[in-house]
């Protein structure tokens, strides 16, 4: 279980983290989303002791991360693949790991099969790897030493779709046998497929947290619906009539009631229906509108799927 | 993809300290295991080798009687103390460069005992590239009596012995010093070649026997000219120059000791434990 009490990092007079509270908790996947910048690697470094925080405080299984013995034992961090020396081998970056945590050498062998490393591809250097496999590496590290919780930041990154999909399973085995993941990413469907609980941070501060469904909810954007009819004009009169709003977007409009509701209105007014769908916005229209000040790209508005579409 | 299952095949042995025994041995290993470390020690190698061999090139060649053992010991220590503090450096400023700190320092977040752990590993990496050049100064003090026919003449006293190693480990620290302290290799190398290939090797000793100044000023600020007194008194004394190994010789000993050596290592452990790793 990983436990973030207020955490805050201020850098001279920018906020990198502000005041971040949440809990991982075992046997989950806990996703870490936001922008770039918004904060998530500065709070992992804090987690591991890389960076001093300002304020506030994590632990990992009720202590801090300095005071675990032999901390690659307990939590397995990857916070950068590329963070390894280019003239070793794949092979001798596990292996200093293996000796540095005290586990035999066969250790190193399975991690390799583990991430489907070949053996030729663990004699070479990691200049010659390619992000991918550099990521792979990274997964092997962290999982060495046969810890309880994971610290993970951006760890698809780089890994083709085949890749992308092993890793899930991966992390799903091992947080259904108990032990806690945090992984970070900026690209939310990386992250809603396998995250049991998601917290979304933009600017430093947490702007939404809870399971994928939860956050939905939260942020009322269900019970709208898109449609389009071959007679709109009707079909408005009629939805109006039972006091829904009705705006039209495109071809068709957009109404604040739920498509079982517009379906009704259309059969009690004869109205053909070419198209009907639930308007809600997704997660990643709420990600970007919870996130909108941190993002470097003005974003489209929320309707990012016109009816016409 | 895989079928292979995350949980070790056979219980790993359970989490304790991480002993500072095993932190040297993968410093030790570090220092070695990348291609960098590797030319850098072959090179050395092989510099003992090119000057030992046209030593006694030499000697077999022209009529000259075999070299003292005191001679063999400054030849082969010089590329030893030219090259190996490339390794001392390295061991702290590749950890930046590369940006392994951030491993580094996850698996074992006491700085001070890593730092301490480097340390001990540069100080053996001395030890032991010293002693193979008076190994191989040795042998070659016995073969180059043989070709030349004369009795190996075994000049080299244990003081004189225990300069050399002194001399070498204080520089692999220096270097150490200012690796932790500028934490980047480029500089680090530029900072530890410019004092000792420039200031000393030529500015200090060219200044040092032309000026009454500079024999009062730099065996305060210069290790190798403080040194000199108890390494090559000898020499000084024919170059009619004072020789001050009395107190007064110790103390300015110690002040370029820790002026070059303690200092860089003070502020340097003091940047590495309170850097922030990214």
């Amino acid at each position: 279980m990983i436990k973030v009490e207020g955490l805050t990092r201020v850098y001279g007079t920018f906020t990198a983290v502000d005041d971040v509270s949440f809990t991982a908790e075992a046997g989950k996947v806990t996703g870490f989303l936001g922008p770039n910048g918004a904060g998530k690697s500065t709070s992992m470094r804090i987690m591991v002791g890389l960076t001093n925080p300002t304020k506030g405080r994590a632990t990992i299984n009720g202590s801090l991360y300095a005071d675990l013995p032999n901390p690659g034992r307990h939590v397995g961090v990857l916070l950068d693949a590329s963070a390894q020396h280019d003239g070793r081998t794949g092979r001798e970056v596990l292996t200093l790991a293996a000796m540095t945590m005290g586990l035999p050498k066969s250790r190193v062998d399975e991690m390799l099969e583990l991430v489907s490393l070949t053996p030729s591809e663990a004699k070479r250097r990691i200049k010659n790897y390619s992000l991918g496999m550099k990521q792979r590496l990274g997964i092997a590290h962290a999982l060495i030493g046969d810890p309880k919780v994971l610290i993970l930041d951006e760890p698809a990154n780089g890994l083709d779709p085949a890749g992308i999909r092993w890793m899930r399973g991966l992390l799903k085995e091992y947080a259904d046998r108990g032990g806690t993941v945090l992984l970070s990413s900026h690209l939310l469907h990386e992250v809603e497929q396998i995250a049991d609980e998601l917290i979304l941070i933009g600017n430093g501060r947490i702007v939404a947290e809870g399971t994928k469904d939860s956050i939905l909810a939260s942020q009322g954007t269900a019970g709208q619906s898109l449609v389009t009819s071959l007679d709109n004009e009707a079909l408005t009169v009629a939805l109006k009539a039972k006091g829904y709003s009705v705006e039209p977007i495109g071809t068709g409009m957009r109404v604040s009631a739920a498509p079982a509701e517009v379906g009704k209105a259309a059969l009690e007014s004869n109205v053909i229906l070419t198209d009907l769908r639930d308007g809600g916005a997704g997660l990643e229209d709420i990600f970007l509108q919870l996130t909108a000040e941190t993002q470097r790209e003005s974003v489209a508005p929320i309707q990012s799927e016109g009816v016409s579409a | 993809m895989s079928a292979v299952s995350v949980a070790p095949s056979t219980p790993l042995p359970s989490a304790t300290k991480v002993p500072f025994g095993r932190l040297v041995l993968v410093e030790w290993r570090k220092m070695t295991d990348t291609r960098a470390g590797r030319v850098m020690l072959i090179i050395t190698g092989g510099l003992i080798a090119l000057v030992a061999g046209i030593i006694l090139l030499v000697t077999a060649l022209s009529d000259m009687s075999a070299l003292p053992a005191s001679t063999w010991m400054s030849a082969l220590s010089f590329p030893v103390s030219l090259l190996v503090p490339v390794l001392a450096i390295m061991i702290v400023t590749q950890e930046w460069g590369q940006r392994t700190h951030m491993v580094t320092f996850t698996l074992e977040p006491s700085r001070l005992k890593v730092v301490f752990a480097k340390l001990l590993a540069v100080f053996v990496l001395g030890v032991v590239t010293m002693a193979i050049a008076v190994g191989i100064g040795a042998i070659g003090t016995v073969a180059g009596a043989a070709i030349a026919g004369s009795d190996a003449n075994w000049n080299v006293t244990g003081e004189a012995l225990a300069w050399t190693l002194a001399t070498q480990v204080l520089y692999l620290l220096m270097g150490f010093g200012f690796a932790m302290l500028l934490l980047n290799t480029p500089a680090a190398l530029v900072i530890y070649y410019g004092y000792t290939l420039i200031l000393e090797a030529s500015v200090f000793s060219a200044l040092y026997f032309v000026f009454d100044w500079a024999q009062n000023v730099f065996p305060w600020i210069s290790m190798q000219v403080a040194m000199m007194p108890f390494v090559a008194g000898n020499e000084m004394q024919a170059s009619g120059v004072a020789v001050e190994d009395g107190a007064l010789g110790i103390a300015r000993l110690v002040t370029s000791i820790a002026l070059w050596v303690g200092l860089p290592l003070v502020f340097g452990t003091m940047r590495v434990l309170k850097s922030e790793l990214k």
